[in-house]
């Protein structure tokens, strides 16, 4: 059973007021003394207003928008809605105790109609909606929510979900009623769901939850692999460490953890009280509507609510609903008649089974539950009525739903929100939504996280863009660090996927990391962090299997004198220049650099060899560079004590000098060019700093080609073959209509008439009908005469054949007499047409000649 | 053409030519002046140029073993040799010399360009081993036999051939037939052969060269059943059954065994004969699937076992890395420290802790390294005696199995014997259905010898199956013991004396680092 209670309580006090009310018209009745006239007069004066209650909803709709199912019943209409009258009534009867059921409310036009007809299965042409959390979202945007108007109490009215997406608002029921539509539509096992939920639910008061933006994804743990234990595999080395200390350190650990542990949780559990919503006085009579999706169609494999609010799912044993009344689809009607006490946790969704969902229809396509004869012959005696009315129902067909198709136009379904905006309030978070293209710069989406509840302090705003012509499609400014972190797409010029500077420093030279998608550079470059004095680079899949370049940085040398300009420009000097190298198969590991170190500022080059397979430690080799190196075009001097080598084999032959003279050559080569490659790494960063702010002050959106409303050279070039469809078709007319333009053409176009030319002009263009018209009155009776006189022939030469004549040329005689007396006819009628339209004709053209703009001031 | 012997003294290639040579196309400027105070190896030289110096002959080349090109046109040389030892050798130019007959190229396998043009060759020939060859000039040759160009089919990576200058190339089909025939040429004679001009080649050639890539397909097929039957051949042989798939060892019992051959031929022995075959099939059948699962168990075993070496090699490998690489940070910090200090005492205690660091990093080293061979010795034991114990269940089922052939073969020869005694009772009584040939005739003389031909016989068979047995016996042993053998020593004795000393020379290096810097300080106050 529903939790009833209070209801039960509030009808007796009723009933007890009705009584005095009885009581009172009892007195009315009796003679009247004079005391009881004074009395009554007295009384007279104490005059209660009752409360006028508006039954009918404030808001009203014009009927005449509406086609006439909105408006009318259909007999068959009719019929259900007795036979759901006669349940409801049966069900009160039978269950006193119970609230009401919504089963038939009025829709716009004051109409009843039995709420399953309300429901509308449609599938809309967005792929968005097909799943049912695009579906579920965009009815949480779409639609502005209403309150039910007391809460505790049903709706009058439903409103047809055409409607209620033309108003872009509605209360829970008319939420429900549309998103159940949509995932009926879809394919889901959707259902209407009426019954109770907390405050924070049917006021869509999210101010507690966390933002599902915010809910970290589950991080899927890699279980650390086990040490397989194989059957050669080494003992481990003998562990030294006491047992006993260890256990002790250990137990020091636990004891610490379990305390922070329970410190954690009492800071939790205050945090909780602190954050507890006040107590509700209506808390378990709140009406709330949503929609349940059960599991099997669809591939959903578990039942669960969807908020129509919010448009999240929640489980089926959710805290936030408290009791289910009734449930329906497009099809059919349930009751609920499980126990609610506890909310709505235990409840059981199979709803052929009629001891806990009592059907309104039979014609269900749920497996109805084999009930055991004892039960059955215990109903019996009690509802011999509803057996009756089984029997009934057998016949009756649900009609079709009386509500106009759903439809959303492109441009509606791309404005998401009413006005393409809405803002939500989460816990100590706030997210605002906007409709794509709506805003300049492309955005569509901003969450404002907040470390209090009051939301006054900043933490982190996140940004959502799309559509923008430089590929950024989220910026995170965290306020408390002040680092921005900016992400982009793929597409970008230089490749940047993600970009992290401080505010206060947005320009070059400052601390700040790039990351790149390296499959689409030349150089590999993945990721480049810099400090204002260090540089760091990442890179993937080189052919010189370089793979980290790191380069230090010496203050800029100060300039005494007068600043110019060109100071800025001065590149830092650079200390340090190092790189290291991945493994080449293809190279002994000897001879194969690992680690390359350019130390500029003591001229000098150091070298570490990868280690070979077999052994632990590495060469290296360390050359000084000869003094003159950075003269151009001397000759460099070397000798033995410029480098030295440290090599792991000793067995191996040491290099000789001229190796080692070409190596140091080769090197002082590379060091230039490494140079150059930091220069161009610094140039580079200036370049997209710069590309960035032309861009942000830009703002331009990428608009698809296919897309004919947004898209303004696609639309303008649209409009201009539209307008030259239109001027073809105008001058077409105009020149159809201008019976001038022959005789004005003869006159020589003149600017202007004069009363005699327009006078002659007129007689001339009349003339010319008359004759044109006369002709074609010839024209036809020459060819009137000219059949006639075929046909007398063909008939003079039958006559004189017609003796020797065989039965068929006889035939086709008599056809092609049959032929030319039809063909004569039509000549005879078209000629007396003519005759008849004539005159008319003349007198249109001459109508029209006077009303010419050219003529027209001469008449 | 051939220039004159007598205008110039003809050479031979000789160390001096060398020398002077090396020294000519070796480093510059003051590279040279370093290379040449230092000399230079031959063997370090890659590429080498002797033009226009009236060689001879090809000789004392044997030390430029790392040549990869090498020019000796325009020389007058008469024949091609000496050239064996520059394994190496990538390009090879002998245009404009005398030769008259490709030869002596067969060492040279990397050869991917290889020039010939203006000699005397009028036959392609002894180039089978450069299968590497992309470019090929056979220019101004006397090359005559247009047919003689198939000889360059076999030549697959080749792309650019040049025959331009030759007698036949005066001959009308002379293109068309070598695009036709050499098809995986994309330049002849200096000019891109065009898709028209090689579809109209082989079309007019098609019939006959459907026929050559037929007859090369069946070759190349054959050669990878060939290949494959040689890998399986290797496989059995390494489960020690090979020769047992089949009825190998029955026939070899026979092919040594007159008597039994000629014996055969009693009445009433081929029936015998077929079922004991088949028995003894059977059996040999069963030891080879044996083998072959064995083998595969003792692979795994050994598989798993270098797993494991190497899982702890790495592992052990790793912590000495970390070691090594905490000790250089270490250092370069001290060093870095160094520079800095004045103070002498200082100093002197910066140099006596970091020797005590290095005598640290010594310890540490050379206990992991320590560790690591007992952790070896223990498993290698382990592995050892596992090894043991396969190949002695191996040999133990094997001689089972080969037990049963023995009683096969007794039972056989009991049988042998009756129908010997019988056949001869026969013989004696003259009471023989049909007609037997006169060398088994020979062995029913009397009792005795048929006995003693008929045990001989026996004999020999037993005597084969001990064979096998002592071979199958003796090769699984000496596996084992190679096995043992070479772990012992690579990974007990040579991995533990090279790690050793590498320790060793990283440690004196470090010591001597740290002299050189006082030494270099030592200047400075």
């Amino acid at each position: 059973m529903a939790d009833t209670e209070p209801a039960v309580e509030t009808e007796n006090t009723q009933e007890t007021l009705k009584e005095e009310d009885e009581e009172d018209e009892v007195k009315d009745v009796e003679e009247l003394s004079e005391d009881a006239e004074a009395f009554k007069e007295e009384l007279a004066k104490i005059v209660v207003h009752p409360p006028t209650i508006d039954l009918t909803p404030k808001e009203t709709f014009d009927p005449a928008e509406f086609p006439s199912s909105y408006k009318e019943n259909l007999p068959n209409e009719n019929l259900v809605l007795q036979f759901a009258e006669n349940f409801r009534r049966q069900f009160v009867h039978l269950y006193r105790d119970r609230k009401p059921l919504l089963l038939n409310p009025v829709n716009e036009c004051f109409v009843e109609k039995f709420v399953c007809t309300t429901i509308r299965p449609t599938q809309l042409e967005y792929k968005e909606l097909y799943d049912w959390d695009g579906a579920a979202e965009f009815v949480a945007d779409y639609l502005n929510f209403e309150t039910l108007e007391p809460p505790f109490e049903l709706p009058k009215r439903l409103l047809s979900p055409t409607t209620v997406l033309k108003r872009q608002k509605g209360n829970c029921f008319e939420y429900s009623t549309l998103l159940c539509s949509l995932l009926i539509g879809a394919g889901y096992d959707a259902y209407v769901v009426s019954g109770y939920a907390t405050r924070e639910v049917c006021l869509a008061d999210e101010s507690r939850e966390i933002c599902p933006l915010l809910k970290k994804k589950e991080e899927i743990k890699e279980e650390a692999k086990k040490k397989e234990l194989k059957k050669y595999t080494v003992k481990p080395p003998k562990d030294l460490q006491s047992k006993f200390e260890l256990k002790q350190a250990a137990k020091a650990k636990a004891e610490k953890d379990k305390e922070d542990a329970k410190h954690r949780t009492e800071e939790e559990q205050r945090q909780a009280e602190l954050e507890k919503p006040p107590p509700d006085p209506l808390y378990g009579l709140r009406i709330h509507s949503w929609v349940i999706v059960l599991h099997g169609k669809r591939e959903v494999p578990e039942s669960f609510f969807v908020e129509p609010f919010t448009g999240l799912s929640h489980p089926v044993d959710s805290s936030n609903y408290q009791g289910i009344e009734s449930v329906w689809n497009h099809v059919n009607f349930w009751v609920n008649m499980q126990d609610c006490s506890e909310g709505v946790q235990n409840l059981s969704y199979d709803l052929g089974d009629c001891t806990k969902w009592e059907y309104m229809f039979p014609n269900t396509d749920k497996p109805l539950l084999q009930i055991p004869e004892a039960e059955e012959d215990i109903m019996d005696g009690l509802d011999d009525e509803e057996e009756n009315a089984e029997e009934q129902e057998k016949q009756l067909d649900l009609p079709p739903t009386w509500v106009e198709p759903i439809k959303i136009s492109k441009k509606d379904f791309e404005m998401r929100c009413p006005q393409g905006k809405k803002n939500k309030l989460y816990k100590r978070a706030k997210l605002e939504k906007f409709a794509h293209y709506l805003m300049k710069d492309g955005l569509v989406s901003r969450l404002s996280v907040y470390s209090d509840r009051e939301l006054t302090d900043m933490v982190m705003t996140r940004e959502y863009f799309e559509h923008r012509e430089d590929k950024l499609y989220n910026r995170v400014h965290n306020h408390q660090t002040t680092w921005i972190t900016e992400y982009f797409a793929p597409g970008r010029a230089k490749c940047v996927k993600e970009h992290q500077y401080k505010a206060s420093t947005p320009g070059p030279e400052s601390e700040r990391t790039m990351l790149f998608y390296a499959e689409a550079r030349v150089d590999g470059l993945m990721k480049r962090m810099e400090t204002p004095s260090e540089m760091t680079e990442h890179f993937e899949n080189r052919d010189d299997f370089l793979y980290f370049k790191h380069t230090e940085f010496g203050k800029k040398p100060k300039k005494f004198g007068p600043q110019d300009k060109s100071s800025g420009q001065e590149p830092r000097p650079i200390l340090k220049m190092q790189m290291k190298y991945h493994r080449n198969k293809n190279k002994k590991a000897n001879d194969d650099i690992a680690e390359l170190v350019y130390l500029c500022s003591e001229d000098k080059i150091q070298i570490t060899y990868h280690t070979e397979d077999k052994r632990i430690a590495s060469s290296t080799r360390e050359f000084l560079k000869p003094h003159n190196w950075d003269e151009k075009g001397a000759t460099l001097t070397f000798s033995g004590d410029m480098q030295q080598t440290f090599q792991v084999d000793p067995n191996l032959p040491s290099n000789k000098q001229v190796e080692m003279y070409e190596m140091l050559l080769s090197l002082l080569e590379q060091e230039g060019t490494c140079m150059e490659g930091v220069r161009e790494s610094e140039e580079e960063v200036r370049e997209i700093l710069e590309d960035r702010i032309r861009e942000e002050a830009a703002e331009e959106l990428d608009i698809s080609v296919y897309d004919t409303e947004r898209n303004e050279k696609a639309k303008k070039h649209r409009k201009d073959l539209e307008r030259q469809q239109l001027e073809e078709k105008m001058r077409k007319q105009e020149m159809e209509i201008d019976y001038l333009a022959p005789f004005l053409a003869q006159i020589g176009d003149p600017e202007k008439i004069t009363r005699q030319q327009a006078y002659k002009l007129k007689e001339d263009c009349l003339m010319d009908l008359k004759q044109r018209l006369i002709d074609k009155a010839n024209l036809i009776q020459a060819r009137f005469e000219k059949e006639t006189q075929k046909l007398q022939k063909k008939q003079a030469w039958y006559q004189q054949n017609q003796v020797n004549m065989l039965k068929d040329d006889e035939e086709a005689y008599l056809e092609y007499c049959s032929q030319a007396m039809f063909r004569i006819h039509i000549l005879e009628l078209r000629l007396n047409r003519h005759k008849d339209q004539a005159p008319h004709k003349y007198m249109m053209l001459e109508q029209t000649l006077r009303q010419d703009p050219r003529l027209a001031e001469y008449f | 053409m051939s220039r004159l012997y007598d205008t110039v003294e003809p050479s031979v290639i000789d160390e001096d030519m060398l020398q002077k040579a090396v020294e000519e196309q070796g480093p510059k400027d003051e590279a040279g002046k370093i290379a040449k105070s230092e000399g230079i190896d031959f063997a370090d030289v890659t590429s080498l140029r002797l033009e226009f110096k009236n060689i001879l002959e090809i000789d004392n080349m044997w030390s430029f073993e790392n040549l990869t090109k090498l020019q000796l046109d325009n020389n007058i040389i008469e024949k091609i040799k000496g050239l064996d030892e520059l394994v190496n050798l990538v390009w090879l130019d002998l245009s404009f010399n005398n030769i008259e007959m490709i030869e002596g190229l067969d060492k040279l396998t990397k050869l991917q360009d290889l020039t010939l043009y203006n000699n005397r060759i009028s036959r392609i020939e002894n180039m089978d081993k450069l299968t590497d060859l992309h470019v090929l000039s056979l220019g101004n040759n006397n090359l005559t036999d247009l047919e003689n160009v198939i000889h360059l089919r076999r030549f697959r990576k080749l792309r650019t051939l040049n025959l331009a200058g030759n007698p036949f190339c005066e001959q009308a089909e002379y293109k068309q037939y070598v695009t036709a025939y050499v098809s995986s040429i994309d330049f002849l004679d200096y000019r891109l052969i065009d898709e028209q001009s090689r579809a109209a080649a082989t079309e007019r050639y098609h019939l006959s060269i459907e026929e050559m890539l037929h007859n090369e397909r069946v070759a190349d097929q054959k050669y990878e059943e060939e290949k494959k039957r040689e890998v399986e051949e290797a496989l059995y042989r390494e489960g020690y059954v090979d020769g047992l798939d089949g009825p190998e060892l029955f026939e070899g019992m026979y092919a040594d065994d007159n008597e039994g051959k000629k014996m055969k031929e009693m009445p009433g022995v081929d029936d015998l004969m077929v079922t004991f075959r088949e028995k003894f099939v059977g059996i040999c059948k069963q030891i080879f699937d044996y083998g072959l699962q064995e083998n595969s168990k003792r692979q795994e075993e050994v598989s798993q076992f270098w797993e494991c070496v190497m899982e702890a090699k790495t592992e052990n490998k790793d912590a000495g890395i970390g070691h090594i690489n905490n000790f250089m940070n270490m250092k370069k910090r001290v060093f870095a420290e160094m520079n800095h200090i004045t103070d002498s005492a200082l100093l002197d205690q910066k140099v006596k802790e970091y020797n005590k660091e290095v005598t640290e990093l010594w310890d540490k080293l050379m206990a992991l390294e320590l560790q690591l061979v007992d952790q070896f010795e223990e498993i290698i034991k382990e592995f050892e005696r596992n090894l043991q114990d396969m190949g002695s269940t191996f040999i133990e089922n094997v001689q089972g199995y080969l037990s049963q052939c023995r009683d096969l073969e007794n039972n056989h020869h009991e049988r042998m014997l009756e129908i010997a005694i019988v056949t001869l009772e026969k013989v004696v009584k003259n009471e023989l259905d049909d007609e037997i040939n006169d060398d088994l005739r020979n062995l029913f003389v009397d009792k005795d010898t048929i006995i003693n031909a008929v045990t001989s016989s026996h004999d020999v068979h037993l005597l084969k199956i001990d064979n096998k047995e002592d071979d199958m016996v003796t090769r699984i042993n000496g596996w084992m013991k190679n096995t043992i053998e070479k772990i012992h020593y690579e990974q007990e004795v040579k991995r533990n004396r090279e790690r050793v000393a590498e320790i060793n020379n990283l440690i004196d290096h470090l010591r001597e680092e740290i002299e050189n810097l006082e030494v270099l300080q030592g200047t400075g106050y």
